[in-house]
């Protein structure tokens, strides 16, 4: 009476707005298109799926049985003294079974550096956030640094009701880069607290009326665009939301956690009780924000194996590792082109199965659809990625007990 | 499955009025009639047997636990790691469930599930392990009702509304919070008092609390209407408490932790227990139920869905640093961390509060143990809790290191009652299990899910209620003594009220509107349900019939 129709209804995947009036659908021959609405992002989402070409686990860069590829990622697993799982593009079933992967290899968690900035703000002071609707609905005076995100995130307009060139936004720095950002934000935040700030230019001043007069205001956060002191910029921000909030209302919606990365922490979070950038260790849970990195550690010979998980296909590249250094790459078909030991195309959620992705702003929890059509991995047979890595920790768990016996035996 | 007799135990069975060395048989999962044989016979003499505890309100899943979760990983560091999840008063799904597992809990209910965020909350619920759950969506700050009653729509529409978020969402209840304050907070408004209009749509929470209580009972839904009242943690909050139970004209309902709710302004700091204020309404008015969220010295974290409320407490956060949110025009969130400390005048009397309303209550069946974990203190609690409730002796040198003038006034301190077996038994399961409509838990008739708790009998009932030499979920023996043996997924309750779905048509034009989700988006479906909740059994509870008018 009451389920989702899933033939009407599609969650577009490839951007945390997870815009659900959208509806994409495969043309033979043409792949995957945009049947309903229009969005750009999501047009090159759906482009990089090709439904024709066969997409096969390889060893070394040769074709090998899947099962073979998961015994090999397993051993390569039991050996690693640090492995590092980063990457971390999928949806909650996921990261679920992700999890009881990293539980069984002690690894590192690594969700990336702008969720890595975001967690480290909220830790340090807090903050105040509000959600697409409510920006909708009441949002009169928008705060953005450096440019409006309609052009990285192509419905948000349509999402909070804007007008091209809304006479509601106020952007700081505009044209600027993230090393721009700080002199104006601290400055905003210094005359919004009513301390005097010496030779503030008009347009600052003006700033602080605007946003002192909104009725609600909304400060903007892009958390990949604030650069490595990022967490800095996104506290002097809140600090705008708190002052304004003490006589008015303002609120800051989040633009980030894309490609399953926001997913993976939040699963992970209430899972465990810690964010990423966490070693599940076999002595415990280890929170390290900063030492966590997947890169760094990956470049200092910190972690001696990387799994990327990609399932999306709009992943940022795998880290470069050192020679010698595992690479377990479980993703997108495309991903075969990346050098790795052990390479397993999986399916997509939100093309060829169901599934769930965090939202934007953290509260909506956005039920995955097929496009129809491609139900159960699409004619390739594309195995979910959390079959994949239930299999991968089954065979870890195996192999572990075989090795442990055969050491037995020898003692 | 095997049959299992559970001899000579001190069963405390308050439900069928049995406190008494007996035998108990269990087969296939539940409480059976005796066998003439069994598989196994498990010697309880010296221990006690209760059926297992129920949570009725435990901030455990879900968006705001979450938010404090990652807010605190303070609350991570030391302490044993034995498991690949941590934390005290934010702890992960998998610690909290094996955490309450050990002490005995076999059920805990989220309070308070955003509809916007309740595939989340589910899945969090599904990923504690062994517990049975359930969550109450909120409702009475969401735009669309308060346009429907501000435009005095129909009340049957706004009945069927209420039906048809409780379906959509797959709850056990309703509960509202702050009646209409959260609503008001996002136009601006900081305060909210019952017969005070919402600047914006102008009703007043008298309104928002009446409409809901009644929608609830011609609903049929077996839990009646969980109140978080007005004007939480404000001195002289106990009129705000008293005019929210007279607004129910008669209406069942639930106050929740009911201690933030009862404080006077009297003395010399204006602020003072409103406890037997509270418990002689309370003592006079059967249709009104409490739990009480105890609070309990030491670090934790509030979390509540009182936007208005936790932004005006933030002041006081200890560590500096708080997270607030508006929502989806329906709610919000403010994660406050908090230390009540022994020598504060106000902590230590709501600590005088909390446990003169369990003490000052005639009737147990309306009145349950709670926290409201993490708000008042961590579930782990409980023990304690229990040991401050049935010994007067602990209790009096407990309240002698408090704040001076505390210790020296607390009406406490007069207080000869000491809680019995029976019940703290109530107090932990039964009445938990009657007020949500949970047939067949909460007690151990014949026919009863087999969740049963074996504590060895101790002089310090903190020690017996810490760690019971063993606990049984559907008859699966998952913990011993104080360790989890087997981690089985639990189950989800909810309920499926009838209501017109005429309604639909109103909603779906509501969501493109806003918008909000696609409406065809909001609803669960069983299937999905069972998704999120890891494959647990889906437990629907049954309605009143022929209720509804």
């Amino acid at each position: 009476m009451l389920s989702a129709d899933a033939e009407t209804v599609w969650t577009c995947p490839f951007c945390p707005l997870l815009c659900d009036s959208l509806q994409a659908s495969r043309q033979p021959g043409a792949g995957l298109v945009l049947q309903r609405g229009n969005c750009a992002k999501a047009q090159a989402g759906l482009g990089r799926f090709e439904t024709s070409t066969v997409a096969g686990a390889l060893l070394r860069g040769r074709p090998a049985p899947v099962e073979q590829a998961i015994a090999h990622a397993a051993e390569l697993l039991r050996c690693s003294r640090q492995p590092v799982f980063a990457g971390l593009g999928t949806d909650v079933a996921g990261a679920r079974a992700l999890f009881g992967l990293a539980v069984n290899s002690g690894a590192i968690c690594d969700g990336g550096p702008a969720l890595m900035q975001s967690t480290r703000a909220l830790q340090d002071r807090g903050g105040f956030a509000t959600s697409l609707a409510e920006v909708r609905e009441r949002a009169d005076v928008l705060l953005c640094l450096g440019s409006p995100p309609g052009e990285r995130y192509p419905m948000f307009d349509e999402r909070c009701a804007l007008q091209p060139d809304d006479a509601r936004w106020l952007v700081l720095a505009p044209g600027g880069e993230a090393p721009d950002y700080f002199a104006p934000v601290a400055r905003l935040a210094a005359l919004l607290e009513g301390r005097s700030v010496a030779a503030a230019p008009a347009e600052l001043l003006q700033a602080a009326d605007r946003l002192r007069g909104a009725a609600y205001a909304v400060v903007v956060i892009e958390t990949a665009r604030l650069g490595p002191q990022g967490a800095l910029l996104i506290e002097m921000l809140q600090r705008i939301v708190a002052s304004l909030n003490r006589k008015g209302r303002a609120a800051a919606l989040t633009l980030g956690g894309a490609n399953g990365t926001g997913t993976a922490n939040a699963v992970f979070t209430w899972l465990s009780g810690l964010p990423l950038r966490t070693r599940l260790g076999p002595q415990g849970l280890e929170h390290a924000p900063l030492a966590f990195d997947a890169t760094r550690l990956l470049a200092a010979g910190e972690a001696d194996l990387l799994l990327w998980l990609a399932s999306f296909g709009s992943e940022a590249p795998p880290p470069a590792t050192h020679a010698g250094t595992p690479r377990i790459l479980i993703g997108h078909p495309a991903l075969a082109a990346e050098a790795a030991d052990v390479f397993i195309p999986v399916a997509t959620p939100g093309i060829h199965h169901g599934g769930h992705l965090f939202r934007t702003d953290g509260v909506v929890l956005m039920p995955l659809h097929p496009v129809p059509g491609l139900e159960g991995g699409g004619p390739q047979g594309l195995p979910s990625d959390e079959a994949v890595l239930r299999q991968l920790q089954a065979a870890l768990q195996a192999a572990s007990q075989a090795a442990s016996a055969a050491q037995e035996a020898a003692a | 499955m095997t049959r299992l007799l559970i001899r000579g135990g001190h069963v405390v069975d308050p439900a069928h009025g049995i406190d008494a060395v007996q035998d108990l048989y269990v087969q296939d999962g539940r409480i059976v009639a005796p066998l003439p044989e069994v598989d196994e016979t498990v010697d309880a003499t010296g221990c006690v047997v209760m059926a297992g505890g129920i949570d009725m309100h435990t901030h455990i899943g879900g968006g705001k636990a979450n938010l404090a979760r990652m807010l605190l990983p303070e609350d991570h560091r030391g302490g044993s790691l034995e498991l690949p999840s941590c934390g005290t008063c934010t702890p992960g799904t998998l610690a909290a469930g094996t955490r309450y597992v050990e002490m005995g809990y076999t059920a805990a209910f989220e309070p308070a599930m955003m509809a916007a965020n309740a595939r989340h909350t589910h899945m969090e619920m599904g990923d504690t392990p062994v517990l049975d759950h359930g969550a109450y969506v909120m409702l009475g700050n969401d735009e669309l009702f308060l346009e429907m009653l501000a435009r005095g729509e129909a009340y049957e529409t706004i009945r069927d509304y209420v039906g048809w978020q409780i379906n959509a969402a797959k709850a056990m209840g309703v509960k509202v919070v702050n009646p209409a304050g959260i609503s008001a907070f996002k136009f601006n408004q900081r305060k909210l008092d019952v017969d005070e209009a919402h600047t914006h749509w102008q009703v007043t929470p008298r309104q928002v609390v009446q409409t809901l209580a009644r929608a609830l009972k011609e609903l049929g839904v077996p839990h009646p209407l969980h109140i978080h009242g007005s004007n939480l943690g404000v001195a002289g909050n106990i009129e705000s408490t008293l005019q929210t139970i007279a607004a129910l004209e008669g209406l069942p309902a639930h106050l929740t932790h009911i201690q933030f709710h009862a404080y006077g302004k009297e003395g010399p700091k204006k602020f003072s227990s409103g406890a037997l204020q509270l418990a002689e309404v309370v003592n006079a008015n059967a249709n009104i139920s409490l739990d009480v969220g105890q609070i309990m010295f030491g670090q934790t974290v509030t979390a509540s869905g009182d936007t208005m409320r936790q932004h005006a407490q933030s002041g006081f956060a200890t560590p500096r640093k708080w997270v607030g949110a508006d929502y989806e025009l329906e709610a919000g969130c403010g994660v406050v961390p908090f230390r009540y400390r022994e020598q504060s005048y106000v902590n230590a009397l709501q600590w005088a509060i909390g446990l003169e309303i369990f003490l000052l209550v005639n009737d147990p069946w309306r009145v349950v143990l709670t926290t409201d974990h993490p708000n008042g203190g961590p579930f782990t609690s409980y023990p304690h809790l229990i040991k401050l409730l049935m010994n007067r002796g602990f209790r009096e040198e407990q309240l002698a290191k408090l704040h001076p003038d505390v210790a020296a006034g607390a009406a406490l301190k007069d207080i000869k009652r000491e809680l019995t077996l029976s019940e703290i038994a109530i107090m932990t399961r039964a009445a938990p299990a009657r007020l949500l409509g949970l047939r067949d838990r909460g007690h151990l008739g014949v026919g009863a899910a087999a969740d049963v708790v074996l504590y060895r009998r101790e002089d310090d009932m903190e020690r017996m209620f810490s760690t019971p030499e063993r606990v049984y979920k559907d008859g699966t023996l998952v913990a011993k003594a104080g360790t989890l043996v087997a981690a089985p997924v639990g189950g989800t309750h909810f309920v499926e009220p009838e209501y017109d779905t005429g309604i639909h048509k109103r909603l779906k034009r509501h969501f493109s509107d806003k918008g909000l989700v696609n409406f065809d988006h909001v609803a669960i479906s069983h299937d999905e349900l069972c998704r999120c909740c890891n494959g647990g059994r889906l437990l629907p509870a049954a309605c009143f019939q022929g209720e509804a008018t």
